[in-house]
């Protein structure tokens, strides 16, 4: 991702630059990997002694740095190798010189952290970011040995689960669908298998992920609450290799190398479940005939054109499918590709010129002679974005550009089989056409005092093909009668929304182990799910913003302290932050939204805010790594026809969070992992009473929505793995055993209020005989207690 | 579709459950609680006044008896009023020969204990039900073998297509969470001239009586939440519950009221399913 490499870059360089912007004579060099020639970035070059006033390599590894006197000693120094220390002479110094480093036979963790200068979060522009390296990903015990990103994430301070066995993520009070989910810059619109179970990311071909919670960059927008960045690992360009895994209930295969030549690489990376194969062992012949499967597909290709320019193309595919019976059928399926153009003009000036295309689309079939449809729907968003980076010098960096985005929402279409009785359903499609403009300045105002300030100009128009409904009174609702409706052409406007988005952000050094940030930023948003469950089904519908919904406005300050002690081994942040919503919608009671042409008439809309304190205390070097985290923090919703116009907790508020990951190396070949989670219960309501209604025990409610709490949720997963450690074979392998829920804590994933009968929850009163009690009851579903599973992974 | 998931969540996932005791808040006070039928059939014609109580008490709801009820059409001015029937704890017309006119609006009020309770609703035009059959089906997915029941009719409206059909096996009402049949014109209304079926089979020498009710869209929509209400199983797939919205208004007193006031024309079919003339 050309991003986050001229973000490392920049964050890295405006510590250099000042020193070789002023001097005339210098030499250049190029720092590369010795065992696979990729070009280190961000590699520590400086004259023995001098290490203030040394430079960093760039996103090719190439470095100058300044001579004042010769022969003399250069230090090279990148974390995760072992350091290279050269003498130069007046004759070497003329022409560019290559260095290469060998990596330190440490544990990978330890390699892995080399993205990341060890001082940088004291010292960078960033608040509210997290970064998760794969590696420390794939320690982490994970549920059925699934290594799972944005289960992952859930560990992180300010990002909350809606519950068990999902991978719905919740940040800093936002709800599930104001992430914005991309890969390699193009976004994912479910990002999710199984029904959130698992994430759709086969990790062995990732190359890092970073999570904004909300301070993001001018060159992002979109969405209101988070950014998850995630990037498709490129292929090396020494030889073929791989890597996979056979797990308990999917396998997985990765190959890279080189494709034509050293200056083109590929990777391809796969991954197909066979949650089937049990089902097949079933004796019931009602599941036996099931079918319930996933697979993943992604694939990136890099070329270097020359040493100024690089293409890269990435693509992922990725759907499920659940099948009953060869009569019903649900499937869906994420499809995005992007083209990534970077281009170093010169050594200060940068262009990345990004192209995507993301669909997500379903198809649920039913194959019923009197009732069959085929009922599917197409989501799409393509996008252009261009961005441009100059460094000034001076420790400046500025960028600028433009992004231009066409969301298609297609029409929900329902499509009877021949012989059937019902009616087809067509709506009418939704396009939005969105272009943003976008500046920003980094600035070093004194060396204590660091500035960034960016704006990023939203203009939307939503646009034909569509119909407006105009209902009386102006306002939709569910009883109101449409009075008239108005058709547009293609690409004719329907409703056009424009915000300005200022991003601000301070950084001030108390000392070179201490720092204080604060940022201000604005969000909108203009595409939102029409839910109030909160996990997210295939089937969500996506409504645009147009003349009935109003964009999401997202404001967030932030205010943080940062400190680093033992030689940077240690990492302690702390976050405060207050965010303030509008716009945000809900469902009203009864609400109908997947087949009406007239979603506006189902929602409601109001406010939200959030605040809390974000503690995370880090350790990424040493035998042992890992973090403890805890979070304390509130959410409300304010939404006019909800809990009687009061203020509310969404589900997701769960103001206690406790997080603990470690990870350790024993020896070579044994490490070990450890996760313990600890939350507040997601707030819910629990009926205040009964009545009868309709020959029915009803559980009466309270007009206040989620005053009640689940009971605390905890849980401990471990995991051991054990690896040959004799790094000279060709096939390595290790073996991961995990277990989730250790202690088989009983984590509720649902209550539900009825009648129970003859003291048995699986009574069934028109099957099992007479009734002789019936007593009002609470019949509590959990999930995954003490969960083991096996992995063996691989690596050629 | 929601149902569905469900059920394969639960396969999926090896879910387990166990029965809990929660502590749970409770009402200050009891809420009337307001069931009201008016129809073009004098049988179907009664009001039911029973108050909520605590969730865990098991007793049976307490019934109000001494309420003041009435059917007035604001139009003629004419007011039928209700009497409290001791026996079947509902209230009646004083009048039992009372019903409701197709195209007449009618309006229900009850008074207790100082508080007022308001409904209205439009008396619609019944649809024609042509012939009701049964026939012998394998199983199929999600319907398991037996004798399964047709109805063919014809709906001619445009506007206010909401119906729903009660089925009563052998004199006992199927009124399991599953057993409710709410239909609208959202598919159209074709399957309704071509047969509409319903989901559960019955078996040999069963008497099945068929009730089917033309609703307004309010009472509709309640019944249409109170489903939703009894199939919502408090978790994430689930939208945070609520009460169904009630279409009775409170104009004095400072309670709450819950349940629904029914305008609704009623035909019913009553068939012996006998495997001979399969």
């Amino acid at each position: 991702m050309p991003f986050f490499r001229v973000l490392t870059l920049f964050f890295l360089a405006s510590f250099g630059f000042q020193a070789f912007s002023q001097q005339q004579r210098s030499i250049v060099g190029e720092v590369l990997d010795v065992s696979n020639s990729e070009p280190l970035v961000g590699a520590n070059v400086y004259w023995e002694g001098k290490s203030s006033s040394g430079v960093v390599s760039d996103i090719n590894g190439k470095f100058q740095l300044a001579v004042s006197e010769l022969p003399f000693r250069l230090v090279i120094s990148y974390v995760g190798y072992e350091q290279s220390i050269r003498i130069i002479n007046e004759k070497e110094a003329e022409k560019p010189i290559r260095f290469f480093l060998k990596p330190e036979e440490m544990s990978l963790d330890e390699i892995i952290i080399q993205e990341r200068r060890p001082d940088e979060q004291v010292k960078n522009m960033e608040m509210g970011k997290a970064t998760v390296p794969i590696e420390t990903i794939k320690n982490i015990p994970a549920l059925f040995g699934e290594v799972d990103l944005l289960r992952s994430l859930q560990l992180l301070p300010g990002v909350k689960s809606a519950g068990e066995g999902t991978t719905g993520i919740f940040v800093r009070g936002g709800s599930a669908d104001q992430n914005l989910v991309q890969l390699d810059g193009a976004p994912v619109y479910n990002p999710s298998h199984f029904f959130g179970i698992f994430s759709v990311f086969n990790p062995d071909g990732l190359k890092s992920v970073d999570l904004y919670k909300g301070n993001m960059p001018a060159s992002f927008g979109g969405r209101a609450a988070s950014l998850i960045d995630v990037s498709l690992r490129e292929g090396n360009n020494v030889k073929i290799r791989g890597e996979g895994g056979i797990g308990s209930i999917s396998s997985r295969l990765t190959l890279d190398g080189p494709l034509f030549g050293k200056n083109s690489t590929f990777i391809i990376s796969g991954r197909r479940t066979y949650a089937d194969l049990f089902l097949k062992l079933s004796s019931d012949e009602n599941i036996k005939n099931n079918k319930l499967n996933f697979h993943d597909l992604s694939g990136k290709v890099a070329f270097v054109l020359n040493n100024r320019d690089k293409i890269s193309l990435s693509s992922y595919e990725g759907s499920d499918f659940l099948g009953l019976d060869e009569e019903f059928g649900l499937g869906w399926t994420n499809w995005v590709s992007s083209v990534n153009w970077s281009r170093v003009n010169t050594e200060k000036f940068f262009f990345d010129l990004q192209g995507y295309h993301s669909r997500y689309s379903y198809t649920v079939e039913f194959d019923d002679p009197e009732n069959g449809f085929e009922w599917s729907n197409k989501l799409s968003e393509s996008g252009l974005k261009a961005l441009w980076t100059l460094l000034p010098g001076s420790g400046t960096q500025v960028k600028w550009g433009v992004h231009s985005q066409y969301y298609h929402f297609a029409p929900i279409d329902l499509e009877p089989s021949p012989e059937s009785a019902i009616q087809p359903i067509a709506t009418n499609p939704k396009n939005g056409l969105l272009n943003n403009l976008f500046a920003s300045v980094e600035q070093e105002v004194s060396p204590k005092l660091r500035v960034e300030a960016g704006l990023r100009w939203g203009l939307f128009n939503q646009v034909g093909k569509g119909v407006d409904y105009l209902y009386e009174g102006g306002k939709p609702g569910p009883e109101i009668d449409i009075t008239d409706s108005l058709s547009y052409g293609t690409l004719e406007n329907m409703q056009f929304y424009q915000g300005l988005e200022p991003r601000l952000a301070f950084r001030y050094l108390i000392n070179e182990r201490f720092s204080i940030k604060t940022a201000y930023n604005r969000n909108f948003q203009y595409i939102q799910i029409a839910s109030n469950s909160s996990a997210g089904l295939p089937i969500d519908r996506w409504v645009l913003s147009g003349r009935y919904v109003e964009p999401v406005r997202s404001d967030q300050v932030s205010l943080g302290l940062f400190h680093n002690f033992d030689q940077n081994r240690w990492e302690f942040s702390v976050e405060g932050y207050y965010k303030d919503l509008d716009n945000v919608i809900d469902l009203r009671n009864g609400a109908q939204v997947l087949f009406t042409d007239q979603v506006e008439t189902e929602l409601l809309a109001g406010k939200g805010w959030a605040y809390g304190a974000e503690f995370l205390l880090r350790k990424n070097i040493g035998k042992t790594t890992g973090w403890l985290a805890y979070t304390w923090s509130r959410t409300w919703r304010k939404i006019d026809g909800v809990s009687k116009n009061e203020p509310y907790n969404p589900r997701f508020d769960r103001p206690n969070d406790v997080t603990l990951v470690l990870n350790h190396e024993f020896s070579p070949s044994w490490s070990a992992g450890l996760t313990f989670v600890y939350t507040t219960g997601q707030a819910v309501s629990y009926p205040v009473g009964s009545y009868e209604m309709d020959n029915q025990f009803v559980p009466l409610y309270s007009e206040y929505r989620n005053l009640d709490r689940f009971p605390n949720y905890h849980r401990m997963d471990a995991s051991v793995t054990w690896k040959n450690a004799d790094k000279g074979r060709k096939w390595r392998g290790s073996w991961n055993f995990s277990i989730y829920n250790l202690y088989g804590r009983k984590n509720p994933f649902a209550y539900e209020f009825r009648k129970i009968y003859n003291d048995d929850i699986n009574f069934d009163t028109s099957e099992d005989g007479e009734i002789i009690s019936a007593t009002p009851g609470v019949v509590m579903t959990y999930l995954f207690t003490f969960l083991p599973s096996i992995t063996y992974n691989f690596q050629f | 579709m929601k149902r569905l998931l469900v059920i394969l969540f639960s396969i999926a996932l090896w879910s387990c459950q166990e029965e809990v005791v929660l502590p749970l808040g409770e009402e200050e006070s009891p809420i009337p609680t307001i069931e009201a039928y008016w129809t073009d059939q004098p049988t179907f014609n009664e009001v039911k006044i029973t108050l909520s109580k605590d969730y865990y008490d098991s007793a049976d709801v307490e019934v109000v008896n001494d309420a003041e009820v009435s059917i007035i059409n604001p139009n003629t001015g004419k007011v039928i009023p209700f009497v409290y029937l001791g026996g079947a704890n509902i209230y009646r017309p004083t009048n039992p020969h009372e019903r409701a006119i197709v195209g007449e609006t009618y309006q229900l009020n009850v008074k207790w204990q100082g508080q007022e309770f308001v409904s209205e609703g439009l008396m619609l035009q019944a649809p024609t039900v042509d012939s009701v059959t049964w026939s012998f089906e394998e199983e199929r997915l999600f319907r398991d073998e037996g004798y399964y029941i047709k109805v063919y009719g014809q709906i001619p409206f445009e506007e206010d297509n909401n119906y729903r059909i009660r089925v009563i096996e052998n004199d006992t009402l199927k009124n399991q969470r599953e057993d409710y049949l709410l239909f609208d014109d959202t598919f159209g209304l074709e399957f309704f001239e071509q047969g509409l079926e319903l989901g559960y089979p019955f078996e040999e020498n069963d008497k099945v009586r068929l009730e089917l009710f033309r609703l307004n869209r309010d009472a509709y929509d309640y019944l249409n939440q109170l489903v939703n209400l009894l199939f919502n199983d408090g978790g994430l797939f689930s939208p945070p519950p609520q009460n169904p919205d009630s279409n009775i208004r409170v104009v004095r007193g400072d309670t709450d009221v819950l349940g629904y006031f029914v305008v609704t024309p009623v035909l019913s079919r009553t068939v012996l399913i006998q495997a001979k003339y399969d």
